[in-house]
């Protein structure tokens, strides 16, 4: 599956040339069993590379997170034949019983610049305006620099490409918004709550979600951490799991932890509700009326949903938080075709440079084909002029070579700052190469 | 261009650079739009230049401070909202609220433009360095008392959204229930300090100044029931742990006396205390 069509709206695929080669596996073409087979450390990234770099590429990144394992590089030519390189990773990682070539996805030219700055963008992950992948990119570039596999192409479009992330989060609302229960829980805190670390949270049972949206209350700097389970033992552990100072909350003494605490998440197994309005009420005196936010994310709910009638007391469920959650990624569905203007743009900009970085070499070369002809023919003829006038002579001619190059050159520069028309700029190029003799450098020094 | 023309000139300018200030909050608020977020301070700071200005040139124009009139004292109220939020914004670099805030000065000064006059004379009694202290004081209190209802009304809309678990505008643009309260409260506090010291001066000075005061007069009541009022909530805070919604409905209901008293009872109830 190769894939080059995924190119701006505007133009054909032709417009946008260039010998970028990517492949890869990710959450769209493979399973877990088979992406974790795939994943690769750092250090056999590096390995990867070095024996990538010089056989199929000159220049080459290669991202490997949970979700991916692609590798991006600049081909010699055009014929570079993916297979070869499918079968490298998969023998690379010894993965050949689980991982097939089918499991991969391929693009070429401008459909791999696309795929990787919608990547970058976070529009390709799992979870939609994935925030971490742009980092996770970046340091898959700063990995091939610091093994030398980089060239002037690849930093080129590393700087591309982080640009597309900086934009997409500063212009787009596509990061915006809790897309996982534990976190909705602590953004609604962050609503009610001015500032965390004077709070103080109770987590009543250890399952996963609720330890897990005490995790985020920490790492938003929560002040004080109690934990209340029906075994002690089983609550000190979870603390200690934290990494946080805590205190243990006797299940015995729930009421009065329930009056001094600010957040409460409740993960039990419970039949009956283990929080009543009755309680909360007399809490709430207790406490002077001040804000109580119950996170009840047990199922069956552990927490009377009525409590929520009683003043300055907010209590969320399993249900309310999901609801809070489906919106946020609606919410950021609606924004994919703001980053996909985005992702356009970047790529035009990008081609720009690229289609004129291919320029300045043959213009040099040919403006020094025609003065070296004009020095010659000078040279050749110089004496049949009078010395008065020979000086006279060197200018003229220099001021029409200078002039008969004038539009050509002009032209040219326009075509590739259109960016465009990359076809058409690399046509011109090889028509003037060929018309007046401009040998290739890597060619003639062969 | 003579200075009363000026005066004329801004007295116009003065409501329309209100009603773009408001649109550009506005549109920042409800329309989310990126790039009119970097003009939003500078009209800011441009409107309250300019309304310093006003105000100064109509001091020099008809030789008084313009607080002897209703019109007069509500240009000056305007003004004072406007800088007390332009403070909480260059402080708190929060800008999220200023389209509800401001929305009230642009009121205050578009009812003050259309009915102001141009007094030159005035009663002498209104000249007198009390009346000034009086007056000043009543600003600082009023002032604080719309920030406080402003704040307060914000609380109640998030207050409900979180409740009730539907979020809109307010829930993704404000900041959060603890900090507005915190903001409505400090301005309660605040408020309720200056209208002692106003109400302080007034019960001193008036009746030794009008042949005519009384203590039925229509204003000082109304001005006395918004004191009463925030004596007894700031008590009810201590005594009874009151906070959150029942204080922010408590600063609503002063601010709806203080309308009142400024609008209907100022100029529709005669009394000693109106000057209309």
């Amino acid at each position: 599956m190769r894939d080059s069509s995924v190119v701006p709206e505007s133009v054909t695929p032709s417009e946008f040339y260039m010998n970028l080669l990517s492949i890869g596996i990710s959450h769209n073409t493979a399973s877990l069993d088979v992406r974790e087979k795939m994943w690769m450390s750092n250090e056999e990234a590096k390995e990867a590379l070095k024996q990538l770099h010089g056989k199929y590429f000159n220049e080459a990144m290669l991202v490997s997170t949970c979700n991916r394992t692609e590798l991006y590089g600049l081909t010699p030519d055009t014929q570079v034949d993916d297979s070869q390189l499918k079968k490298f990773l998969i023998d690379f990682k010894g993965a050949g019983d689980t991982v097939k070539p089918e499991h991969f996805y391929g693009s070429f030219s401008g459909g791999a610049i696309s795929h990787l700055f919608k990547v970058a963008a976070g529009i390709d992950s799992m979870v939609i305006g994935d925030i971490q992948i742009l980092n996770q990119v970046k340091e898959a570039f700063n990995l091939s620099t610091e093994i030398g596999v980089m060239g002037p192409v690849m930093n080129r479009l590393m700087q591309a490409t982080l640009h597309v992330g900086k934009r997409v989060r500063t212009e787009t609302s596509i990061c915006e918004g809790a897309v996982s229960v534990s976190y909705a829980a602590v953004e609604l805190a962050s609503k009610i709550f001015a500032d965390l670390s004077k709070k103080s949270a109770l987590l009543i049972g250890a399952g996963e979600t609720g330890e897990l949206t005490m995790k985020h209350l920490i790492g938003k700097g929560i002040g004080n951490v109690k934990v209340a389970n029906r075994t002690r033992e089983k609550a000190e552990a979870l603390i200690a799991s934290l990494g946080q100072n805590g205190n243990v909350v006797d299940y015995e003494n729930l009421q009065e932890a329930l009056s001094t605490v600010h957040i409460v998440i409740t993960s039990v197994n419970s039949p009956a509700y283990i929080v009543q309005p009755e309680h909360v009420r007399s809490v709430m005196k207790q406490r002077s009326n001040n804000p109580l936010f119950i996170i009840d994310i047990s199922v069956p709910r552990s927490v009377d949903p009525s409590c929520n009638k009683v003043e300055n007391v907010f209590v969320y469920d399993m249900d309310s938080l999901s609801a809070i959650v489906d919106k946020n990624v609606e919410k950021r569905k609606a924004e994919i075709p703001k980053v996909t203007t985005i992702v356009r743009e970047e790529m035009v900009g990008f081609f720009k440079w690229h289609n004129s970085l291919q320029i300045g070499p043959t213009i040099h070369e040919l403006t020094e084909a025609f003065e070296s002809i004009r020095h010659q023919e000078v040279e050749k003829n110089i004496n049949r002029f009078k010395p008065e006038d020979r000086e006279l002579v060197d200018m003229v001619t220099k001021r029409i070579v200078n002039k008969i190059l004038h539009q050509p050159i002009t032209n040219l520069r326009n075509g590739a700052q259109n960016g465009a028309h990359g076809t058409e700029t690399l046509n011109r190029i090889k028509a003037l190469r060929d018309l007046f003799g401009i040998e290739d450098k890597e060619n003639h020094d062969s | 261009m003579n200075i009363v023309a000026l005066v004329d000139v801004l007295v116009v300018v003065m409501p329309v650079l209100y009603t773009v200030l408001v649109g550009i909050y506005a549109a920042s608020f409800f329309g989310n739009v990126p790039s009119i977020e970097r003009f939003k301070t500078p009209l800011l700071i441009l409107t309250v230049v300019c309304h310093v200005l006003y105000i100064g040139v109509r001091t020099v124009a008809f030789d008084h401070l313009p607080i002897t009139t209703v019109f007069e004292i509500m240009t000056m109220l305007a003004a004072c909202i406007a800088i007390a939020y332009m403070y909480i914004e260059v402080r708190t670099k929060a800008s999220n609220t200023g389209f509800f805030i401001l929305l009230l000065a642009f009121v205050f000064q578009t009812v003050s433009s259309v009915n102001i006059k141009d007094l030159t004379e005035i009663a002498p009694i209104l000249r007198s360095r009390l009346l000034g202290f009086h007056v000043s004081t009543a600003l600082l209190g009023y002032t604080a008392i719309s920030l406080s209802a402003v704040y307060g009304f914000l609380y109640l809309m998030l207050y409900r959204e979180i409740k009730s678990s539907r979020f809109g505008l307010i829930y993704n643009r404000l900041p959060n229930l603890e900090m507005l309260e915190k903001m409505s409260s400090k301005a309660e506090v605040f408020g309720f300090a200056m209208l002692t010291v106003a109400i302080s001066i007034g019960l001193i000075w008036l009746p030794r100044a009008f042949e005519n005061f009384s203590y039925f007069d229509p204003k000082l009541i109304g001005t006395m029931a918004v004191w009463i009022l925030y004596a007894i909530s700031l008590a009810a805070k201590r005594r009874f742990g009151w906070q959150g919604r029942k204080m922010m409905i408590v600063s609503l209901i002063a601010f709806g006396f203080v309308f009142l008293s400024m609008t209907v009872i100022n100029m529709y109830m005669s009394g000693f205390h109106s000057f209309y």
